[in-house]
């Protein structure tokens, strides 16, 4: 019994002693704010903060080099907690959300040739464009679905893509890849959009589109502080955006969207909500 | 004896019959012209004339900017009625001039040169660049610049590409049955630049009269003409260096890495007027054909010429065109529509009908290899794609991406109806955008 | 001198400890994406076995059997492992920084590894002397390392492929390991034992 308790107890110190050499010879210096802020992170390494990865988000806010508030999926939730580890103050950012500003799938808009090939938005722009004949216009090959890091993007059965407001986080990635600039971000608060990109004159619009903005100017009459007719096309102005909805109904292309009503049709998504003021996302 | 081909290659079918035996045909000429300031590879030419200027045939409407580019030169006689971006056969709306022809087709002084010996290799390279000589084989690179090797780099082999692979296309064959005298005053010129080099004529075998009628007048000058088996890609310049001669273009270089220099037919002739006749490059034979064509034909054309036009010249549509290719149907730029330009690399028009398109669903890859026994410049193009789509452009780099001829043999071969080349070209693009940012 | 050799034959290919013996599982999938960190892996635990198997012969033959202890060998080397696999852990964290990020998890669980500890266990139960014992520990690491390279580069060559969506990620990895154990029965009977 006795020789079991000194045998095993022999090894244990044996092996102790040759550890605790072992670590002050090849200690390695980690800050344990690192670790700490990566727990507190998303950990979905979208680069969106512009550094590789999380991990080297967090060494970079150790260094000092960037404010807490740069990562747009960790939200004011994540800024809050860094900042805390950090001890530093943050300003909280407003949640923002990517949409794409198009309604115009295979039903509504047209196309100038049949596309076989490759099942890439980018591929298929380096054809003459494209094949869509609106210059502007969804693709609907779904690049932009395929590298969301958060699920947040659904291609319709007719070739549209939505984005989920309540999975997008705002990382951008999306906006990125996009070879049409046809996803735009929104503050998190508005939900009602013009979902065009178009810029031609409205009876060239008319043609190859039947939801394309024809820049009628009918939602700027209607609600003269939120709605911008720049260059043949409307836009939400999203800073006095409180009344635009009351201009949904009155566009005759039925271009202009809330999606609180509803996502595009084909869109599996249910109707959004659009967030009380004091939370975060 | 070693075999005068190269690995891999498919076998297309032919599709020549409808043109191969149809001399070539003056082009009607149009009321208006469109002529891009991008027809060459290099540095588009920057437009020299204003709306409003009168030019003359031959005259400069475009200069060269740098070494890699030629000047672009005016068609015919007329008035500049817009310097502006037009439709382009690359597929985007890019700066062209539009002139409006006046009927007299006048052309501007030529200097003609009597003798030939007298001329520096020097000057003759400059009187090939100031007429505006880029390749006619389609890829349009400049003719001086390939004719410039540095002085380490010594020449001893001049091949001539008459082999003309791609299916459908007639045009360099009609050039060297009827136009045999312009080619070998090309051949001269090239002899008098690369001098003490062996000349090779490469004709494929399914062009027996021209290879008979090139052995006659050949014979007696130090030129040979050698029937190459018939397999596409042979006139690609690395595959016929190889068949020709055995060595092997190496990966990343060009053929004066190995003392070679490939010009072809059309090219050669269009040097031979550049240098004796002062003639800038404004003329091209090219083949307008395919089964929605009404009467197909081999038609000297020249650039700027709507291609519209041109269909129209050959009797017009028979019926809507399902495809429509500039080029041949392995390499060629598909297009919208007819409302562009003939340019200086358009040595084909197809107008092929929808039933004549095999038009099938992508499937999955089941490992054949097909398109690895097909490449003719011994790459994997399954493994390429496969790293192009996951967007893996390191691995694609690896497996020698950048070598990749865009010849087309592996979506050609595949039986899963797979877009690889597309996906190659799309990795390539990738890695190049990658290298260029650092 | 054959005995030896037959002995790191046997352990590598005949007996591999991975697909044959089915030990060691876990880092074998686990770490076998890549074949850079199967190799780095596969370096790391030859040092625990080979060191493992000099450090438990001794315990067992000086230690355990002496005073009649043999019941706490199971703990005892356990213990050993622990140890070891500690230390490689500090200096693989201080020599490559990336390998050590790109091992992960999966350095630690060198030590609750089965291969490391069936691999000290058998060299007692086959009765092995001192040199043997060595000799089969690094025949089998080499094994080890044969497997997971092999595999790794199966399993980029498997991220090419469409794989059905029921199918992706573990579950097609243990069917291919499968067809590699498979492929690897080839060589039974080579060497007897």
């Amino acid at each position: 019994m006795l020789t079991a308790i000194f045998s095993l107890g022999g090894i244990g110190l044996v092996a102790a002693v040759a550890l605790g050499l072992a670590a002050k010879r090849f200690a390695v210096e980690v800050d344990p704010r690192e670790l700490a802020i990566l727990e507190a992170l998303p950990g979905a390494n979208c680069g969106a903060c512009g550094y590789p990865g999380c991990a080297g988000y967090a060494k970079a806010l150790v260094a000092g080099e960037i404010d807490a508030n740069q990562c747009p999926p960790g939200g004011a939730a994540a800024a809050a907690k860094v900042a805390n580890i950090l001890g530093v103050e943050v300003a909280i950012r407003e949640p923002e959300v990517a949409v794409v500003l198009c309604q115009g799938d295979n039903e509504t808009a047209s196309n100038r040739y049949r596309y076989l090939g490759l099942t890439d938005c980018v591929a298929a722009q380096k054809l003459a464009g494209g094949p869509k004949v609106c210059p502007g216009g969804c693709l609907g090959l779904g690049t932009c679905a395929r590298i969301c890091p958060f699920d947040a993007i659904e291609m319709t059965p007719k070739g549209l893509a939505v984005i989920s407001r309540e999975k997008c986080t705002g990382c951008r990635k999306c906006i990125s890849v996009c070879p049409r600039q046809v996803i735009r971000m929104a503050p998190l608060k508005t939900s009602v959009h013009v979902l065009c990109n178009s810029h031609d004159k409205g009876a060239l619009v008319r043609k190859y589109c039947q939801v394309g903005c024809i820049s009628c100017h009918i939602c700027e009459k209607t609600v003269p502080e939120a709605y911008v007719i720049e260059q043949l096309l409307a836009r939400v102005d999203y800073d006095n955006a409180g009344n635009a909805g009351a201009a949904v109904d009155k566009c005759p292309t039925h271009c202009i969207r809330d999606f609180v009503a509803g996502y595009p049709p084909g869109s599996s998504y249910p109707p959004a909500v659009v967030p009380v003021k004091s939370d975060a996302a | 004896m070693r075999q005068m081909t190269f690995a891999g290659g498919v076998h297309p079918p032919d599709q020549k019959q409808a043109t191969a035996h149809k001399p070539i045909e003056d082009c009607p000429l149009p009321a208006e012209y469109v002529v891009p300031m991008a027809q060459h590879i290099g540095a588009p030419a920057n437009p020299c004339v204003a709306v409003g200027d009168r030019v003359l045939k031959g005259q400069v409407i475009g200069e060269a900017r740098g070494f890699v580019s030629v000047p672009v030169h005016a068609p015919t006689s007329g008035e500049v009625t817009a310097v502006e971006a037009r439709p382009h056969p690359a597929g985007s709306s890019l700066p062209a001039v539009v002139i409006r022809a006046d009927d007299e087709d006048r052309w501007q002084e030529r200097p003609a040169v009597e003798d030939l010996a007298a001329l520096e290799a020097e000057d003759i390279i400059d009187l090939i660049r100031r007429a505006g000589v880029v390749g006619l084989g389609g890829a349009t690179f400049p003719a001086h610049v390939k004719l410039s090797p540095p002085p380490e780099k010594p020449i001893d082999t001049v091949i001539l590409n008459g082999v003309e692979c791609e299916p459908y296309l007639t045009a360099d064959h009609r050039l060297m049955l009827e136009e045999a005298d312009r080619l070998l005053e090309g051949v001269a010129v090239l002899q008098k630049i690369f001098a003490s080099c062996r000349v090779v004529i490469g004709i494929e075998e399914n062009k027996p009269d021209a290879i008979e009628l090139l052995n006659q007048r050949c014979s007696g000058r130090d030129v040979e003409v050698v029937p190459l088996p018939v397999k596409y890609p042979q006139g690609a310049e690395k595959q016929l260096i190889k068949a020709i001669t055995g060595r092997e273009v190496p990966s990343g270089g060009l053929p004066m890495d190995i003392g070679v220099v490939v010009q072809n037919v059309g090219t050669t002739a269009a040097i031979a007027d550049a240098v004796l006749r002062g003639t800038p490059l404004i003329e091209r034979v090219c083949t307008v054909t395919g089964a929605a064509v009404r009467e197909p034909k081999n038609l000297r054309i020249r650039i700027g010429m709507p291609v519209a036009h041109l269909v129209e010249a050959c009797g017009g549509i028979d019926e809507d065109p399902g495809k429509i290719i500039l080029g041949g149907p392995m390499m060629g730029i598909a297009q919208v529509d007819l409302a562009i330009p003939a340019t200086r690399g358009t040595s084909g028009v197809l107008l092929l009908r929808e039933q004549d398109l095999p038009l099938r669903q992508e499937g999955p890859c089941i490992r054949c290899a097909r398109c690895v026994q097909g490449c003719p410049a011994n790459l994997l193009p399954t493994t390429i794609a496969a790293y192009g789509r996951l967007d893996r452009m390191e691995e694609a780099e690896d497996y020698r991406a950048l070598d990749c001829i865009e010849c087309g043999c592996c979506s050609f071969s595949c039986p899963a109806a797979i877009p690889l080349v597309q996906t190659i070209r799309y990795a390539k693009a990738a890695i190049m955008a990658r290298k260029r940012s650092g | 001198m054959t005995q030896l050799l037959l002995i790191m034959i046997s352990a590598i290919f005949v007996n591999n400890f991975v697909l044959a013996r089915f030990l060691g599982i876990c880092p074998f999938m686990g770490v076998s994406k890549k074949v850079e960190t199967a190799l780095g892996m596969g370096m790391a635990v030859t040092f625990v076995m080979t060191v493992a198997t000099v450090v438990t012969w001794f315990i067992q033959y000086f230690l355990l059997n002496p005073f009649g202890i043999e019941y706490l060998q199971t703990i005892a080397f356990i213990l050993v492992i622990a140890s070891l696999v500690q230390l490689v852990e500090m200096v693989i964290q201080k020599v490559s920084p990336v390998l050590y990020q790109s091992l992960g998890i999966f350095l630690p669980l060198i030590t609750t590894n089965c291969a490391v500890l069936g691999l000290a266990v058998l060299n007692i139960q086959k009765d092995y002397t001192f040199l043997e014992g060595i000799v089969f520990a690094i025949g089998a690491a080499l094994g080890f390392t044969l497997a997971m390279v092999l595999f790794a580069g199966l399993r980029e060559r498997l991220d090419l492929c469409p794989v059905p969506a029921s199918f992706r990620g573990t579950a097609i990895a243990l069917v291919t390991a499968g067809l590699l154990s498979l492929a690897f029965m080839g060589f039974a009977g080579l060497v007897k034992g």
